[in-house]
């Protein structure tokens, strides 16, 4: 009979691990949804009492489409030359040595880590001089905003491209190498390969720079997000807000779902180091030129901004005052960053085996998983703080959590994209093994599970505390009185013009986000010396 | 315990953030370096009415009528100009001054319009000349390619480095750079015979509604409100225009400053038509 059989395998497929997974999974996707359902709820208050004029925004007014059109051609253009930059740089780093190699990539990691806001403040210093020497210099303007947000996001792109390198098959390039020549083998093997994966990190950056207005506003150049926040501003209603970022929120969740097949080609990266020819390669010289101009490039974003920060703080005892200014925002913000780390990575576990699900289910759990990455962070934590706010939830308002739980639902789709990577390279056997041979639960878990996820739950947490700690727009709405954290303390500085301490400040913030990055990489290292178990212990 | 507002989301945030903890309020007291989002929290019923006994000799146009919010010292709106580029008799003494061509509008610089105290200013503008006039006003200075930058910090960073000759921004911006040394000097805008004066621009605090903790909020207001605390706010440079008989700020001689002859809720009334005119002027 029908529906005793639908039943029963109903009641078998509930299993107490199916069930913690799905609930997690919920969990998961319910969080990053919260800041939309709250602007909803706003949305919807707003409407019924016509406190706020919703009409207006859902017109495209010319201007605003000048803006809009404006803004995602400034994206694109930076995005665009962040890849080719990055393609040049890559293709010359493969010729380093691996731990040479492994410093540079974590340096770029930890710059990249550096609010654009800094970068923009340093290359203004720089178009000062320049332009000192050079009268004709624009030091305004669309093409000088492009550069800045460039530089700015440089390293995140030379990173991402290396990643997109990566994750080809070094075999057919090998195999390609004794026929043809290495430019020919970029040409034709490398670039096409990587392309999926070099699409994703156009779609990274190109989503970076469509919500940044700090650098184009520093620069004159108006782009689309300056007006949601002007709006914003006017109006004093994140509902009307949330309207006027619909548009700019439709085109990068456009962008984002094109990049998901090249998040998942990502997913077949044997191993992020593995981009390196047996032999170097031979270029013809005019590629190497372009390679040396793009290196320079690279050099010079470094160069600026670290030797920028080191001159504005001018002597340790400066570095050191600031950094003892700022102890109880340094505690806070790295007690918000593990409290993230804690929160996050089980979640992202649980979801990531749905991502991994074919068909609609796979896409539903993608696109809910990439949208937080496409909303403006001052709107989720608005949109956070309108639904704790609801007369429901009011009463279990989680205001020291808040802080943590904005970073979770900015950064936790990257952790959960990250060990749906991993998740490819674990043989499912082993898996299905442990369910069968393991002692207990809790074996299966310490001795098979957790250890075969080592890799990507430390690279997910690497990243988590890194990207939590350069967080701001989304944190500074849901602070707790009485708690700030370092981010926060810059800006207030900022405002004031004590130069010394932003730069003290900057300068410690990289140092962390690099103590972070070594800290991955020797976790990394440690996890994958393959010790043998020691004689007569069976793991099952 | 205070939350901080900063540059990046301004006043703004923080309000929105007061706005939607409306029904579970986590602050006890609002204390804002301008008035206009204070009157905004008025009128969406966050504020409570509490008149300190400390604010009685505060004077009138400094207080809500309703005893909603008390204005004690604060800013102005003033130019600060490079003294190595400009000579005491280049100085610009009116804010019609920046559509004079005497200068490239790109050497001149303002904040953006629509945000933080520059858009108090221009609303108070549009308040005391009307939309008409104000609007041309700011039409030219867009025509001019004055040099529109992210905040009143930023302007004053650029006259100091030398990138701008004169820019208008903020007492308490422009008296950092004095003391530090920078070789700038302010000027008080619009204070002849016959002009309009400029905008003074008072802290503002208020009690929130339903505040977790409402007589320690008292207490703080009215420890806030002393006159021995706008004292210590004038020396340690928070503030720079006291509103009652103190000594005055080193860095900006306030005596006898001309203000524009609105009211507070003149200004407040004008700013979101202002901001909505302005962001289709500024942001295209």
């Amino acid at each position: 009979m029908a529906v005793p059989s639908f039943f029963s395998r109903f009641r078998t497929g509930l299993t107490p691990d199916t069930m913690v997974s799905t609930l997690a999974t919920g969990l998961f996707f319910f969080l990053l949804l919260c800041p939309l359902i709250g602007l909803s709820f706003d949305l919807l208050h707003a409407f019924m009492t016509g406190s706020a004029d919703l009409a207006a925004p859902l017109v495209l007014s010319p201007r605003r489409t000048g803006l809009l059109v404006a803004s995602i051609g400034l994206a694109a253009a930076v995005a665009g030359a962040g890849v080719i930059l990055g393609v040049l740089f890559v293709s010359a780093l493969i010729r380093l040595p691996g731990k040479l190699l492994c410093g540079i990539l974590f340096l770029l990691l930890a710059l990249a880590g550096i609010p654009p806001y800094i970068h923009a403040l340093t290359w203004s210093e720089v178009m000062q001089v320049a332009g000192a020497a050079l009268p004709g210099l624009p030091t305004t303007g669309w093409l000088i905003s492009f550069w800045v947000e460039l530089m700015a996001l440089l390293p995140l792109s030379v990173f991402l491209t290396w990643i997109a390198f990566a994750s080809i098959d070094i075999r057919l390039v090998d195999a390609g190498r004794l026929v043809r020549s290495d430019i020919s083998i970029l040409r034709h093997i490398i670039i096409p390969l990587a392309a999926p994966a070099l699409g994703a990190a156009f779609g990274f950056v190109f989503l970076i720079c469509c919500t940044d207005f700090s650098v184009p506003s520093l620069f004159g150049a108006d782009v689309y997000a300056l007006d949601i926040f002007a709006q914003f501003s006017a109006s004093n209603s994140a509902a009307q807000a949330f309207l006027y970022a619909l548009p700019l929120l439709l085109v990068t969740l456009i962008v984002m779902i094109a990049c998901r097949s090249g998040i998942r080609t990502l997913a077949q990266t044997p191993n992020w180091f593995s981009a390196r020819f047996g032999n170097p390669p031979v270029f013809p010289r005019w590629f190497r030129f372009l390679q040396t101009t793009a290196a320079i490039i690279v050099g010079v974003q470094i160069f600026v901004l670290f030797f920028g920060l080191m001159l504005a703080v001018g002597s340790p005892d400066t570095f050191i005052t600031s950094i003892r200014m700022a102890q109880n925002e340094l505690v806070y913000s790295l007690l918000t960053a593990v409290l993230v780390i804690f929160i996050s990575l089980p979640l992202a576990l649980a979801a990531a085996q749905e991502l991994k699900k074919p068909g609609i289910r796979g896409a539903t759990a993608w696109i809910i998983v990439l949208v937080p990455l496409a909303v403006p962070a001052p709107l989720i934590g608005i949109g956070m703080i309108t639904l704790g706010n609801l007369p429901v939830l009011s009463a279990i308002y989680p205001a020291l959590l808040m802080p943590a739980l904005v970073s979770v639902i900015k950064f936790a789709p990257f952790a959960a994209i990250i060990l749906f990577i991993q998740m490819r390279f674990i043989d499912p056997l082993l898996l299905d093994a442990a369910a069968v041979f393991a002692r207990s639960r809790t074996d299966a878990l310490t001795r098979i599970h957790l250890p075969l996820f080592a890799p990507g739950l430390v690279v997910s947490a690497g990243i988590l505390a890194a990207l939590t700690l350069a967080e701001l727009g989304a944190t500074l709405i849901v602070a707790p009185p009485g708690h700030a954290t370092i981010t926060m303390r810059i800006y207030n500085y900022l405002h004031y013009g004590s130069s010394s301490d932003v730069a003290g400040l900057c300068l410690m913030v990289t140092l962390l986000t690099l103590v972070v990055c070594s800290g991955t990489m020797l976790a990394l290292r440690f996890i994958s010396r393959n010790p043998a178990p020691p004689d007569g212990e069976s793991i099952v | 315990m205070p939350v901080y507002d900063v540059e990046a989301t301004k006043t703004t945030g923080l309000v929105n953030r007061l706005i939607a903890e409306k029904a579970r309020p986590q602050a006890d007291v609002f204390w804002s370096g301008e008035f206009s989002q204070t009157i905004v929290l008025k009128n969406k019923s966050v504020l409570a009415p509490y008149q300190s006994p400390s604010a009685e000799d505060i004077p009138a146009q400094y207080k809500d009528a309703d005893g909603y919010w008390t204005g004690f010292g604060g800013r102005a709106r003033i130019f600060i100009v490079n003294t190595d580029l400009l000579t005491p008799s280049q100085f610009p003494h009116s804010v019609y001054d920046m559509l004079e061509s005497t200068y490239p509008g790109k050497t001149i610089g303002i904040a953006y319009p629509m945000f933080g105290t520059t858009a108090t200013h221009a609303a108070a503008l549009y308040s005391y000349l009307g939309k008409e006039k104000a609007h041309a006003f700011f039409t030219s200075l867009n025509n001019r390619n004055v040099r529109v930058v992210d905040g009143n910090s930023v302007v004053r960073d650029l006259v100091a480095d030398g990138q701008l000759v004169y820019g208008l921004t903020d007492t308490d911006d422009a008296c950092g750079a004095v003391e530090s040394g920078r070789n700038v000097t302010i000027v008080i805008p619009d204070q002849g015979e016959g002009e309009m004066g400029t905008l003074v621009i008072p802290n503002t605090v208020a009690l929130i509604a339903g505040a977790p903790h409402p007589a320690e909020a008292k207490v703080f207001m009215d420890y806030l409100l002393d006159k021995k605390s706008e004292s210590v706010m004038v020396a340690s440079g928070w503030i720079q225009i006291p509103v009652r008989d103190i000594p005055a700020s080193t860095c900006i001689n306030s005596t006898g400053i001309k203000t524009i002859p609105i009211t507070y809720q003149d200004t407040y009334d004008a700013l979101q038509p202002a901001q909505n005119d302005l962001t289709e002027l500024f942001i295209r």
